[in-house]
């Protein structure tokens, strides 16, 4: 499966905050998107999803537009784990996991039995069985979090979307859903792209990063070659400096204290 | 829900022989089986006048009543769905202003001797309302931001308070009519028709299948938009849908039978505590229940006690107290 944005722009009133973006993302590989707050990391996720469409240019998905899909379809498609996880009623974690069912439930149905079993299976593997009767509005800000995560793993679809999702997670937590994702790529051959703010984390876990500057792409590649000092200074204006790190054979930026 | 269907039946029939005049439950029993199996016969040997007050008084009342609530109920859940608030109920969006406003300019016409002058007037009034508000909180060029639970509460609220205004201003002015406004707003059932039932009934199944249908959206549009819209819900649809269906009951509730606070908070803030917040088992059952209190409310202004307070005036003097405690009990246990 192959995702490409042809030269797509989007403007909130007037300002422009995605100008002129294209590139494209193939399936089996972990992209990141970095860069500084407001460069337009999250619109682009919010385009890529569909649930903004921009002002030109368009989205296509193994070349057909996403606008030729219905919103049905694109649900069966693309998943997304937003930034706002808050929930207002007092659903229990099952009910929230079951919620990423229900594009192939058909509206007046009862969920079948592989629905319930992927929901079993789903709640086992993110670790949050314990918390399957607990009520999400209840739940502290990390362990709700995994239960969204666990909502959108659930969807089962092809691309995944990560809008921070994991802000308020742990290390230990952290590092076990990003291992999830990537198992998630190698077997069923999954396309993720994440936005994430601690460039450590990126650089060891995607394949391909993405740094985002006042809605303009500055560079686009191979973890590795993306990321140097010089990138770093040109899109955060921080100095910092760069190293091989053998022990997780990736890429990890330090800073200095003196800015 | 059975459970709940046989009380609202049980307190329909109970309803029925309360009253200035007492009748057996045992006869109103055998005249609505001789009625609905269309049996002259057992019809004959009943008294007459037990019929006209069964017929033509208590039962369009009483089923008016019962309508009335079950259709605030469901509209407040709608509103507490779509707005992400448990607070908010039918009149967060300003449609009883809208209404009262409508009733009060029609009232001050002298325009009800013309009959159906006022209810039609209050719901234009709330219609209005509706769309102003609407109008308001939404913009073409963000329409993201359009719509949104913050800037429809906020535009309810200024649009209601400009209209609570001009009615203080039409009561001002009204002179001796004043009374007939106050007690327009302050709501009742007394003296409603077959007619009255007819419109509520309409309405409220229009509403219910529409509610029914959009009620697992309104499940996933509890997790944000985002997530519900990548979960295959067309977010401006159905807000739009479920926001006018919901202001139209609420609307025709209140050209019917005035301004009744409470139902439509207390109710299914109540009946979420018994099914959990899934609106598919909340909307069906805040229905009857929403149904069933308003008319226990009603029985008791119309037969219990010995003069007849206005019903708006009665649920909210009772259902109060009763939320506060519900609200302290299971917030904070």
């Amino acid at each position: 499966m192959e995702l490409s944005l042809n030269n797509i722009s989007f403007a909130y009133e007037g300002d422009m905050v995605i100008q002129n973006i294209g590139c494209s993302f193939v399936s089996g590989n972990f992209y990141s998107i970095i860069g500084p707050n407001g460069s337009g990391k999250t619109t682009l996720l919010d385009l890529i999803s569909g649930f903004l469409n921009p002002c030109a240019g368009h989205i296509e998905i193994d070349n057909k537009t996403i606008l030729s899909l219905t919103k049905k379809e694109v649900s069966k498609k693309i998943s997304i784990v937003s930034q706002d996880y808050s929930i207002n009623f007092p659903f229990s974690v099952k009910d929230v996991v079951m919620m990423g069912r229900h594009p192939y439930i058909p509206r007046f149905s009862h969920p079948s039995m592989d629905d319930f079993v992927k929901v079993e299976t789903m709640l086992e593997v993110c670790g949050i069985k314990h918390l399957q009767d607990r009520k999400i509005n209840e739940l502290s800000g990390g362990e709700k979090q995994r239960c969204v995560f666990a909502r959108a793993l659930c969807q089962d679809t092809p691309i995944l979307l990560l809008d921070e999702a994991f802000s308020n997670m742990d290390i230990n937590h952290t590092l076990h859903m990003l291992k999830l994702v990537k198992q998630s790529i190698k077997e069923k051959n999954r396309l993720v792209i994440s936005v994430f703010h601690d460039l450590n984390l990126a650089s060891s876990w995607s394949d391909e990063l993405l740094m985002l500057k006042q809605g303009e792409i500055k560079a686009f590649g191979n973890s590795q070659e993306v990321l140097t000092q010089q990138s770093i200074k040109d899109v955060f204006d921080v100095r910092s400096t760069v190293e091989f790190n053998e022990h997780v054979q990736a890429k990890q930026v330090y800073y200095s204290t003196n800015i | 829900m059975v459970f709940f269907s046989l009380f609202l039946v049980l307190m329909i029939i109970t309803s029925l022989s309360l009253g200035y005049i007492n009748i057996p439950i045992k006869d109103i029993i055998t005249i609505l089986y001789g009625k609905i199996t269309a049996d002259l016969q057992i019809l004959k040997n009943i008294n007459a006048t037990w019929l006209a007050v069964i017929f033509d008084v208590r039962l369009p009342r009483i089923l008016t009543c019962a309508g009335v609530g079950a259709a605030l109920a469901v509209s407040g859940s709608l509103f507490q769905g779509i707005l992400l608030n448990p607070l908010a109920d039918p009149y967060t969006l300003g449609v009883s202003a809208g209404a009262a406003f409508g009733a009060c300019v029609a009232i001050i016409l002298n325009l009800s001797a013309a009959y159906v002058s006022v209810p039609l007037f209050a719901f234009m009034g709330a219609c209005t309302t509706l769309f102003v508000v609407m109008f308001l909180s939404y913009s073409s060029k963000n329409p993201m931001a359009g719509l949104s639970s913050n800037n429809l509460i906020l535009s309810g609220i200024i649009v209601g308070a400009i209209l609570s205004a001009g009615i203080s201003f039409l009561k001002f002015i009204a002179n001796e009519q004043v009374s007939v406004i106050i007690f327009w707003l302050m709501g009742s059932f007394a003296s409603k028709t077959w007619f009255d039932f007819q419109i509520v009934t309409l309405f409220l199944l229009i509403g219910f299948s529409v509610s029914i249908f959009y009620a697992r959206d309104l499940n996933l549009i509890s997790l944000g938009a985002k997530s519900a819209a990548s979960l295959g819900v067309d977010l401006k649809k159905t807000n739009i849908i479920l926001l006018v269906t919901g202001s139209m009951l609420a609307a025709v509730c209140v050209s019917v039978s005035g301004i009744i606070g409470f139902v439509g908070l207390l109710v299914p803030h109540m009946v979420r505590f018994i099914t959990g917040p899934d609106n598919r088992k909340l909307i069906p059952l805040s229905m009857l229940a929403g149904a069933s209190l308003l008319l226990f409310a009603d029985t008791i202004t119309r037969a219990v006690l010995p003069y007849e307070i206005p019903i708006g005036v009665l649920t909210a003097l009772t259902g109060g107290p009763l939320f506060c405690w519900i609200f302290k009990k299971n917030r904070f246990k």
